[in-house]
């Protein structure tokens, strides 16, 4: 129960006059925001317009050390819907900033580098659209030279792994979607191996799914009811797909990689799909280059809001797999022409 | 409409727009244009054999574009008068129509637009209202999926004398929808498009799903709110009513209506508040309750009638309490959704208002108006004296001077509001308003400048809104510093600089000049000429020599009581901040200049008498 002796009445007054905060008392609790926001399906908890009627009500302590407003990955897909012209990311940053006045730490998982890989290139810290990033001075090396670190804000990090994807050296590594786990997933169940669960004959699809591009939860059940033989990992963000995992999956046998994220305004994590864009378009002239099938690896950015467009993907994808190569191409790909 | 065709004191002049009002309350003129029908009104029966054999069709203005008419057409079956009328722009002159008419040879593609003059004494603005065009709300998909559409037009599918006859259908396959969903507040309640509650939504969306569910007690229908609004009455206990036949409320703002390409179905996604979870219904068709909105030729009519709009572009009443019905040109009226969206008994009672009010100036021999006019002296009017001016003109919001070429100005009295305008900005003093003539406030001014002037704020308020701040500040118990001197003018735009001038001639500390915000403006354009002059003055006492802190510009509304009293704390803090001796010394520096700009001053008639009449230290 909220009993108004234990409610904070000044807390939204901190609120508005924090930058970015200004226009919260505009809030009717309509629900526009919460229902456009895809968090909730990956974190039932998180509710941008609870958080904000707590906010009004003066529930200080539930905001600021509830899950919600470090969940905003300020992509702002409910700002140009929102009625009232609340710019909600900002209002979220500014009660983000209270919290980290006070100490608060964000919860949940962030970037980590290993510094003794990292080399200071500084490619992550020009990759990250959150400016999480910098370059630290951490010592001396052995000849005596000035040695930069990457290192992370905590506060500022979303995990998207864009990072990740983008460090030559996998210096960086995001909780729950290292370049390991990933690895693992895809081979789980021995999927590449005939002893797996693919029936012969079928061709092996692999689609790397990024996490916010599908609102229909009929979708997700569709992509959930593929048959073995397609194999879907869901990450956080297009921008996550490292090309090793791509090669390293048609190495080990998959006969199709689609890649998919979100239509470039719409990306979750503001520049992640335009990166992957970037990095699968250089990936394909590779594949070019070095003679290989380029219809065997696509990429596909669809507009969040289209219902039905990636199982069709897929569906198509597989039936030209199909059309194209005989199923388990392992030996004519990269398996032995590069190894 | 029949029984008003019938009476013998009602003319009704269809299909013709006014062009032109002249003339005050009593006594308008106004120019009609009636647009050419082609079709004779003597001849005509309205017996329809014209329209079947008519081979164009376009959309049907009055089906809200979901059914065809004919180029000669009538608007509705129940159209008073029963004329037939060619609409000329999609016409092609196949004369098929001439054909069917036959002996009767009502036809007549001659017909040019025909001009009359009326002579009136009031005039009743009833223009109604538009429907807002829910296609620019991309995420709800009007326009782009064939099934969702506005509540207006379902309105129109759910009448037996609609299109379908009654019978409900949606568009993708013409069959009867298992399941709709309507969606409130659409362009209504939002900042990017309407601000204001369109009122009237929630009670013709819950009749459209009461009518829905009564013929077809099967379907599932479900009404996306945000706040049902019932405040009439019985309203509420249709609204329980529509609960307990299973009708479906959710209260949320659906934030996306997707749909499946295959079977047209629609997926609207809200957040149900009351669950605190995201909630996805699917349904065969969606009706849109879109917002009322002003007309879109409302500019055009408050130009021809002069007449103001408020905020929401709705045509503004001359009080929002007192004075609901009437505008701000005295003899024109306001009623139903013209002045703000309602409903139809709202509109009825408004319009029964108007009425009244109307024959309440009918029906008196004589007519009595505010005696605070404009008066012009018209041996000071240069026009008078044939040089060029005719500033005075250009000021009044009412058009109610006329400035001829060698003639003095001349006010009509009865379209006078007494702003002051006029008389403030008339660069040859020539003008004066009765009861608050420039020797009136310069005597007053005097008398409150008596004693102690550099400690002192003067401050000029209006009489609609920041005089009522100000006697608001006091009801309200709004404390502050009693320094404050006010003078009370009906407008800003009567607050001359001669004023500020004389009264920083006076050594007045602070001047404070306060009127309405823009929008409130109780003299349509009132407000406007003032803070143009503010704006201009305000940068010439600066180059004159006068501090920036010493005057302030500030819109205070009659609500804003804790404004005003803020305005004249700060303004008294800073007035104490400034060192005495600096001010002393400013003051007596830019004296003389003061005293240039304002050695005509004593020409003004009784000027001269009320500055000997008090005694100037």
């Amino acid at each position: 129960m909220a009993q108004s002796t234990q409610l904070d009445v000044k807390f939204k007054d901190q609120v508005t006059t924090e930058p970015g905060g200004e226009n919260l008392l505009r809030c009717y609790s309509c629900g526009t925001c919460m229902s456009t926001c895809l968090v909730s399906r990956v974190n039932p908890e998180f509710n941008p317009r609870r958080t904000l009627h707590q906010v009004m009500l003066g529930m200080r302590g539930q905001v600021l050390t509830g899950s919600t407003i470090w969940l905003c990955s300020a992509c702002d897909a409910c700002y140009p819907r929102c009625p009232q012209h609340i710019h909600i990311s900002e209002l979220m940053e500014a009660i983000r900033n209270i919290a980290a006045r006070e100490g608060i730490e964000r919860p949940g998982p962030v970037a980590v580098v290993n510094e003794p890989l990292c080399s200071g290139c500084g490619i992550c810290v020009k990759a990250c659209p959150y400016q999480a990033l910098t370059l630290v001075l951490e010592g001396k090396d052995v000849e005596g030279v000035e040695r930069r670190v990457s290192q992370v804000n905590k506060q500022l990090c979303m995990n998207c792994g864009i990072c990740a994807a983008a460090c030559p050296l996998s210096a960086i590594s995001v909780e729950e979607y290292s370049n390991e786990d990933i690895a693992v997933r895809m081979a789980a169940d021995g999927w590449f191996t005939d002893q797996g669960p693919v029936k012969p004959g079928d061709p092996r699809v692999l689609v790397f799914n990024c996490n916010w591009c599908m609102r229909a939860e009929a979708d997700w059940q569709a992509l959930a009811g593929f048959p073995p033989n397609v194999r879907v990992i869901t990450i956080p963000c297009s921008g996550r797909v490292d090309p090793q995992f791509i090669l390293l999956a048609l190495k080990e046998g998959a006969d199709g990689v689609l890649v998919v994220g979100c239509d470039p305004g719409d990306c979750h994590y503001l520049e992640g799909t335009r990166l992957a864009q970037g990095k699968m378009h250089v990936f394909e002239n590779m594949l070019k280059q070095i003679g290989l099938d380029t219809g065997l690896v696509r990429f596909a950015q669809i507009d969040t809001d289209e219902r039905g467009k990636l199982p069709s993907l897929i569906e198509r994808m597989v039936a030209d797999v199909k059309a194209r190569a005989p199923a388990h191409a392992k030996s004519t790909y990269l398996g032995e022409k590069h190894d | 409409m029949v029984d008003a065709a019938r009476h013998p004191n009602i003319k009704i002049l269809s299909y013709s727009e006014v062009k032109r009002v002249e003339g005050f309350i009593g006594n308008f003129k106004v120019l009609i244009e009636q647009k050419p029908r082609y079709v004779m009104a003597d001849r005509c029966n309205g017996c329809g054999e014209c329209s079947p054999k008519c081979p164009i069709e376009v959309p049907n203005e009055f089906e809200e574009g979901i059914a065809p008419r004919k180029a000669i057409y009538i608007p509705h079956s129940q159209a008073v008068p029963l004329l037939y009328t060619i609409d000329m722009d999609n016409c092609i002159q196949c004369y098929k129509c001439v054909d069917a008419c036959g002996k009767l040879d009502a036809i007549d593609f001659s017909q040019q637009p025909k001009h009359t003059w009326l002579d009136v004494g009031t005039v009743l603005v009833t223009t109604g209202f538009d429907n807002f065009d829910p296609s620019v709300i991309e995420e709800y998909g009007y326009g782009r999926y064939p099934n969702v559409i506005t509540t207006m037009e379902l309105e129109r599918i759910n009448n037996s004398a609609g299109p379908t006859a009654g019978q409900i259908i949606r568009p993708s396959d013409n069959k009867l929808p298992k399941s709709v969903a309507f969606v409130q507040c659409v362009g209504s309640r939002d900042q990017r498009y309407n601000e204001y509650c369109s009122g009237f939504c929630c009670m013709y969306t819950i009749k459209n799903a009461v009518q829905w569910k009564q013929t077809h007690p099967d379907t599932d229908i479900t009404i996306f709110y945000m706040d049902i609004r019932t405040p009439a009455k019985s309203y509420e206990e249709f609204y329980q009513r529509a609960r307990e036949m299973g009708i479906r409320f959710v209260q949320g703002r659906p934030s996306l209506i997707s749909e499946d390409p295959q079977t047209h179905n629609l997926f609207v996604r809200a957040e149900d508040v009351g669950l605190g979870q995201i909630i996805e219904v699917e349904a065969e068709m969606v009706a849109l309750s879109a917002a009322a909105i002003p007309r879109a030729d409302s500019d055009q009519v408050s130009t021809t009638l002069n007449i103001s709009r408020s905020p929401g572009g709705f045509f503004m009443e001359y009080h929002p309490k007192l004075r609901p019905v009437d505008s701000p040109t005295d003899g024109v009226f306001l009623a139903g959704a013209a002045q703000g969206p309602k409903d139809i008994p709202a509109s009825v009672a408004q319009g029964s208002a108007a009425a009244a009010r109307a024959a309440r100036i009918l029906t008196a021999p004589k007519w009595e108006i505010e005696p605070i006019v404009a008066h012009v002296w018209e041996d000071r009017c240069v026009m008078a004296q044939g040089k060029k001016c005719g500033i005075c003109a250009t000021k009044c919001p009412y058009g109610a001077i006329i400035t001829e070429a060698g003639k003095a100005a001349n006010v009509t009295p009865a379209k006078c509001h007494g702003c002051g305008g006029c008389v403030a900005e008339c660069p040859h003093n020539a003008i004066t308003q009765m009861h608050f003539t420039d020797a009136q406030v310069i005597a007053q001014l005097h008398a409150l400048l008596a004693h102690e002037p550099e400690k002192k704020i003067l401050a000029f308020m209006c009489h609609w809104c920041s005089y009522g701040g100000a006697d608001n500040a006091g009801t309200s118990h709004f404390e502050y510093p009693a320094s404050s001197r006010g003078i009370r003018v009906m407008c800003s735009a009567r607050m001359d600089q001669d004023f500020i001038f004389e009264a920083f001639r006076l050594r007045a500390g602070m001047v404070l000049v306060s009127g309405c915000h823009p929008q409130d403006c109780h003299y349509i354009t009132g407000q406007r000429v003032g803070a143009e002059r503010f704006e201009k003055l305000t940068k010439r006492l600066e180059e004159m020599g006068v501090s920036p802190k010493r005057f302030r510009v500030e819109w205070i509304s009659a609500a804003e009581g804790g404004k005003y009293a803020q305005v004249i704390r700060e303004m008294d803090k800073t007035l104490k901040s400034i060192d005495p001796q600096t001010l002393k010394e400013e003051i007596e520096r830019v004296r003389p200049e003061l005293e240039r700009r304002l050695r005509r001053l004593p020409e003004i008639p009784d000027v001269a008498r009320a500055l000997a009449a008090v005694a100037v230290e």
